[in-house]
């Protein structure tokens, strides 16, 4: 990114442009129970109240939350927990799930992204998504990188755009020969890092990541781990994890969901795993609950 | 392994820490005996222990770092097991320091040496250790502010001793003649004052012990220095 400041301001605009035509939508100056650690930081995504239901389960419950541009934040926490949930919420993914209603509010840089003119497919190349299987597309490596700029019309310097986008997901050095080949003879690693690589072609501002590395081997995982520090210098990162060890090496901040849904603490990641405030995170990180 | 293992391996660590400490303490006791008794037989059962302690060191820091590595403890956990890595540490320095007690007992002729309540302060010493050891076994906070003050007392005790020696030395007509009577009296001296700063140096790592705890407990790093 050539200029952080230009691009930041331009991210904003866009965001303005692709989600809302709502001059007025999702002031944050009501909120007086936000989870956050550093009022310093910038929020980009903030939810406040959150419900969220499957049917007559309640998934989610009033999760109130900022969380910082530009940092690493983990949610950790038992199956179960709505964590994954969570992170379906900000980008609205679960809105693919005929039985999920959500209650509250959730804010993409002060703009409520369950408002009805929000657009769900421009929110989604503001906040890209990565999964916890590597998912190519059965096409090239380049195609797979390629794909979410030509759906934009965005092909103009495309190999220049593709070339950017594998250097920053650590991949160009393996692959600069054999971009015609096919994505899928990559290894689980390396498709990871090519879904990361296809996740910031476009551009986006945030990337929710749902365990992105429970499937990979400990060498495959720890590229993915440095490549997460890397990112968060342009990207605000939020992962979902179930290894929490992961979550004490990569994040700067990290969120503590237990059963029922309930976001317990929120905190810099070394107070949440050397002193929690919570007894209940305390007996859930050390393995006496869960 | 599972949680339960974990748990097990956790307490045993605190049962073994306590182990060594009764173990130092005893030592600490034995040395001090020597040297009051001038008992040459007794001080060398406490220097050939060293080795006993130095072992149980190095056995209690692998399973520290086996904990670090493989169980990879977290909040309250993490804190003990770094406290408890902290911990041993000071006690084995506190066994080399009854050794250096028990060398200084061996040697000692002291005929020529002021006279130096010893014993007060090794007694105070002595007690502030196995006050911090049980202060860590019974996770007692309190207990640890109260050894941290106690210090004071301490230096203050070993402060004079110092000054006591110091004066006696100034104020004695030296019979500068007699050169083995010089020789044995800068002996005498020497020994005593390092066995003064040896005891000193017993209540600091008392503190020590008492400052892991608190933060072990409280994370409050205020005796931490």
């Amino acid at each position: 990114m050539a200029n952080e400041n230009q691009s930041a301001t331009a991210q904003q605009s866009d965001t303005d442009q692709l989600i809302s035509t709502d001059p007025g939508g999702g002031g944050l100056s009501e909120q007086s129970d936000n989870q956050t650690v550093d009022s310093e930081t910038e929020s980009v995504v903030q939810s406040q109240n959150l419900d969220v239901y499957y049917g007559d389960t309640q998934a989610l419950q009033d999760i109130t939350i900022e969380i910082p541009s530009n940092r690493v934040t983990a949610m950790i926490g038992p199956s179960g927990c709505g964590k994954s949930t969570f992170l379906r919420c900000i980008n609205r993914m679960n809105d693919l799930v005929d039985i999920a209603r959500v209650e509250g509010d959730l804010y993409f840089h002060g703009q409520n992204v369950y408002d009805d003119y929000v657009d769900p497919v421009a929110l989604r190349r503001r906040i890209g998504m990565v999964f916890q299987h590597p998912n190519p597309f059965p096409k090239s490596i380049y195609d797979n990188v390629a794909y979410g700029l030509r759906i934009q019309g965005n092909t103009e310097n495309l190999d220049a755009k593709v070339e950017q986008s594998l250097k920053r997901a650590a991949l160009w050095d393996e692959v600069k020969d054999r971009l015609d080949d096919s994505a899928l003879d990559l290894s689980g690693g390396q498709q990871q890092r090519l879904c990361i690589a296809r996740a910031i072609a476009v551009d986006p501002e945030v990337i929710l990541m749902d365990e992105p590395a429970s499937a990979l081997d400990p060498i495959a995982t720890s590229q993915i781990e440095d490549l997460i520090e890397e990112l968060a210098e342009e990207y605000t990162v939020v992962i979902v994890t179930h290894n929490m060890q992961q979550a004490a090496r990569i994040s700067d901040q990290t969120a503590v969901f237990l059963t029922g849904g309930e976001l317990v603490e929120f905190d810099d990641t070394d107070k949440i795993f050397e002193n929690p405030e919570s007894q209940r995170v305390e007996d859930y990180i050390t393995g006496k609950f869960g | 392994m599972s949680r339960e293992s974990y748990q097990q391996l956790l307490d045993e660590l605190r049962e073994n820490v306590v182990e060594m400490g009764d173990l130092v303490v005893e030592r600490l006791e034995a040395a001090l005996t020597a040297l009051r008794t001038v008992d040459p037989e007794m001080a060398q059962s406490v220097i050939d222990g060293d080795e006993d302690i130095n072992e149980l060191y190095l056995a209690l820091e692998a399973d520290c770092i086996d904990l670090f590595a493989l169980q990879q403890p977290v909040a309250t956990d993490l804190r003990f097991v770094a406290a408890s890595f902290k911990i041993i540490t000071d006690l084995e320095r506190v066994g080399d320091l009854a050794t250096n007690l028990a060398a200084y007992a061996q040697s000692a002729d002291r005929r020529l040496a002021p006279e130096v309540d010893v014993d007060t302060i090794g007694r105070d010493a002595t007690e502030m250790v196995e006050r911090s050891i049980d202060a860590y076994r019974r996770e007692d906070v309190e207990e640890c502010r109260a050894i941290a003050a106690d210090d004071d007392a301490l230096d203050a005790l070993c402060q004079r001793a110092s000054e006591t020696v110091a004066r006696d030395l100034i104020e004695r007509e030296a019979d500068t003649d007699d050169g083995w009577a010089v020789e044995q009296l800068l002996d005498d001296v020497s020994r005593l004052l390092l066995t003064v700063r040896d005891l000193e140096r017993v209540g600091d790592h008392a503190v020590n012990i008492a400052a892991r705890t608190l933060y072990m407990v409280e994370t409050d790093s205020e005796l931490i220095y």
